[in-house]
């Protein structure tokens, strides 16, 4: 017993050593990380328990009023559904063009390098940047699809004024930069696949569709976990685009719960209760992602 | 040991070198480039280069930007008390809140030095009353500004159509103009300062205006549910993108041939005839608002009174650029608020928009002077979307940002 314990004592020690001696490493990454991520994090939880509005020297400690008031808010319930109908549409739409383009690509024979850097060109280009063009493209009459479409004869939906057009603008938007995203992490998870078990199932007869849902795509199912949750937690910081594009309008058709918070910090100056919602939107999108995740493994988990 | 003290004594000495840089670094602040800060358009982008060359050897680095970003931009730095603009843009209605909030220095001491050397006496006594709070000036005049009603003289004549003198008249002027092709009327709703403007003429014009003396709402009052109802009625006939659509967006529409008429500032006037944006050159003609109350501001610079910048070279660009000469120069960009220009028939000549300009300054109005107006202006302009796109009804949609407006006010200390 005595014999069998030592060695494992000694890896421990050995495994100990080797720690005590690699954890400075970690300290210049720790210390970005703590200034620029878990500095301001805990600086917005410490002001979202104030009244702190800019400009009025008020800065009165109220617990978790604003949280209470935020809830209370139709303003904020609106801007939440609406932000996750704009987000579960986006990021829907993404992934299905990603994957139906990923998998386009993977059965392509030549020309793959060339087609998926043209297809990742749109994700190059800041958002901010991507939104002033497409706003020249949306814009009701002299923008360039309005113009295109009168030239042919059609006249074309006010793309940006009317609110189920300006809806459906934005959620384009954001599938025209990061669609690409997605076709790129696809298409790298799907090359990963045992080319074994692809054969194995074309001997057994199946098909390109059978091959992709049932073969390929169970595969590499940790991946799609993966650029699901990392757009879901970035189409919910969904800001630069409708910014520009709709500012949030018509009326209230597009403003998201960021475009709130930025309505109220920087129109209202609440700052304390922008703070609040900050940290509300991080709540929100960390439990979809972990529905998602559930969800996703619920029948593994089941089978095991 | 040797080697460890070594260390240390380069610690140290890293530490007093990086002092000494961050000194040197807060000493070439103070004599670095000045900062400016302004909203854009034609007259305070030549305003913006005047002031590069105002005074010999000082460098001014000018930021300009549509109207909401630039008051944002000048919010977040002033809130934070941070020396890094000198100078900034503001208007009638901004520059309350930036001296409630104790950001503008006061100007009496400046202005009263180079009063003679700058003919500042020259300026109009309006302007300077608006630009003084609590019996102190905290701005440089440099712009007058109204809102005129532009319009298509052509496509009137061929109408024998007069410019419209009431709102009715106008909606059915918007009525009879509006085709799939090129709209009725311009319509700029887009938040806050676009959509405010607009309102604001509707709401003077056919109610009793956004507040009662004691600062309590009365837009949502019959009058002003009847004003909203009113601009909804217009926007039937609006351009595409009104919602979106701000200065900016509604000069362009004038300019391309896409709106028949419409209300916009009279700063704008000029580029109607420039051959390089517009499709209509010489034919625009303009007149004063249908019922006056149109919107009427100014636009000034002052000086961040956390500046670590000389004021009394921070004064000296404002007044330069703000100079006879210099404003002859912008004469055709905006209505100048000297006394010697207003009345100098050469300019009145030059330029044909000045008659209307001067009309509507004089049946204008302002503003309301609440430092908090552009913060409630988010509910409101919001709540007035939603009822013109139909989310709301109109007298909900009032009522809403009247309930939204009068709990932000109470927590600014208001009705007490």
């Amino acid at each position: 017993m005595a014999a069998l314990a030592a060695p494992t004592l000694a890896r421990r020690r050995l495994k100990t050593a080797l720690h005590g001696r690699l954890w400075p490493f970690l300290v210049p990454s720790g210390l970005v990380i703590g200034c620029v991520l878990l500095y301001p994090l805990g600086y917005a939880l410490y002001l979202s328990l104030f009244r702190y509005e800019l400009g009025t020297n008020t800065q009165e400690f109220i617990f978790l009023g604003n949280y209470s008031a935020l809830l209370q808010e139709a303003r904020f319930w609106e801007s939440l559904a609406r932000t996750t109908g704009i987000v579960l549409s986006a990021v829907g739409l993404e992934f299905s063009l990603g994957l139906a383009i990923a998998y386009g690509l993977y059965r392509l024979t030549y020309g793959v390098r060339v087609f998926n850097m043209l297809l990742f060109l749109p994700h190059i280009v800041t958002p901010v940047v991507a939104a002033l063009f497409l706003r020249w493209i949306f814009m009701g009459r002299w923008g360039l699809l309005s113009a295109g479409l009168l030239g042919l004869g059609f006249f074309p939906p006010d793309f940006l004024g009317n609110p189920f057009w300006a809806r459906i603008t934005v959620v384009l938007a954001d599938a025209w930069q990061f669609t690409p995203f997605m076709i790129l992490v696809l298409y790298a998870g799907l090359n990963t696949v045992d080319q074994s078990q692809i054969e194995a199932a074309q001997i057994d007869g199946a098909g390109i569709w059978t091959l992709l849902f049932h073969i390929m795509l169970p595969a590499i199912r940790p991946l799609i976990v993966f650029v699901l949750a990392i757009r879901i937690m970035d189409a919910f910081r969904f800001f630069d685009q409708i910014y520009v594009l709709t500012s949030g309008g018509p009326g209230t058709a597009t403003e998201t719960i960021t475009m709130y918070t930025y309505a109220l910090a920087f129109r209202l100056l609440e700052i304390g209760k922008a703070s609040a919602l900050g940290v509300l939107t991080l709540i929100v999108s960390a439990s979809l992602i972990a529905l998602m995740i559930a969800a996703i493994y619920w029948r593994e988990r089941e089978r095991i | 040991m040797n080697k460890r003290g070594m260390n240390r004594r380069q610690v140290i000495g890293g530490a007093v070198g990086l002092a000494t840089l961050a000194g040197g670094a807060k000493r070439a602040r103070a004599a670095g480039p000045v900062q400016m800060v302004s909203h854009r358009y034609p007259a305070l982008e030549y305003y913006a280069e005047k002031m590069k060359t105002a005074v010999p050897g000082t460098t001014v680095n000018t930021q300009l930007m549509p109207f909401d970003k630039a008051h944002e931009l000048v919010t977040i730095a002033m809130s934070s008390k941070s020396d890094n603009i000198d100078l900034f843009y503001a208007n009638d209605s901004t520059f309350l809140t930036y001296v409630k909030n104790g950001w503008l220095r006061p100007l009496d001491d400046l202005w009263a030095k180079y009063k003679q050397e700058f003919q500042l006496d020259d300026m109009v006594d309006t302007m300077m009353k608006t630009y003084t709070y609590n019996g102190r000036l905290y701005l440089v005049p440099h712009t007058m500004n109204s809102m005129l009603l532009f319009y298509r003289k052509d496509v009137f004549d061929q109408a024998g159509k007069k410019p419209p003198t009431t709102i009715a008249e106008y909606q059915a002027l918007a009525k009879s103009f509006n085709t799939p092709l090129r709209a009725g009327t311009i319509d700029c709703l887009k938040p806050v300062d676009a959509g405010l403007n607009e309102a604001h003429w509707y709401m003077n014009a056919l109610a009793d205006g956004w507040f009662d003396k004691d600062w309590k709402p009365i837009f949502n009052s019959p009058r002003g549910v009847q004003a909203i109802e009113a601009l909804k009625e217009t926007t039937r006939y609006a351009q595409q993108g009104f919602t979106t659509a701000a200065n900016d967006e509604c000069t362009i529409a004038l300019q391309q041939d896409i709106a028949v008429m419409g209300l916009q500032w009279a700063t704008r006037a000029k580029s109607m005839d420039d051959p390089a944006k517009s499709r209509v050159v010489g034919k625009i003609e303009w007149a004063p608002p249908p019922q006056g109350k149109a919107r009427i501001a100014s636009d000034g610079y002052g000086i961040s009174a956390f500046s670590k910048q000389d004021p009394d070279t921070l004064f000296r660009i404002l007044a330069t650029s703000s100079n006879q000469t210099n404003m002859r120069g912008a004469a055709s960009l905006l209505v100048p608020p000297r006394r010697s220009l207003l009345t100098d028939p050469e300019l009145k000549a030059q330029n044909r928009f000045y008659p209307a300009a001067l009309a509507a300054i004089d049946t204008g109005l302002a503003f309301p002077a609440l430092p908090e107006f552009y913060s409630v202006g988010e509910f409101i302009t919001r709540r007035v979307l939603q009822a013109v796109t139909g989310e709301m009804p109109v007298k909900a949609a009032m009522d809403a940002a009247a309930t939204e407006t009068e709990n932000f006010l109470k927590g600014r200390g208001y009705y007490k």
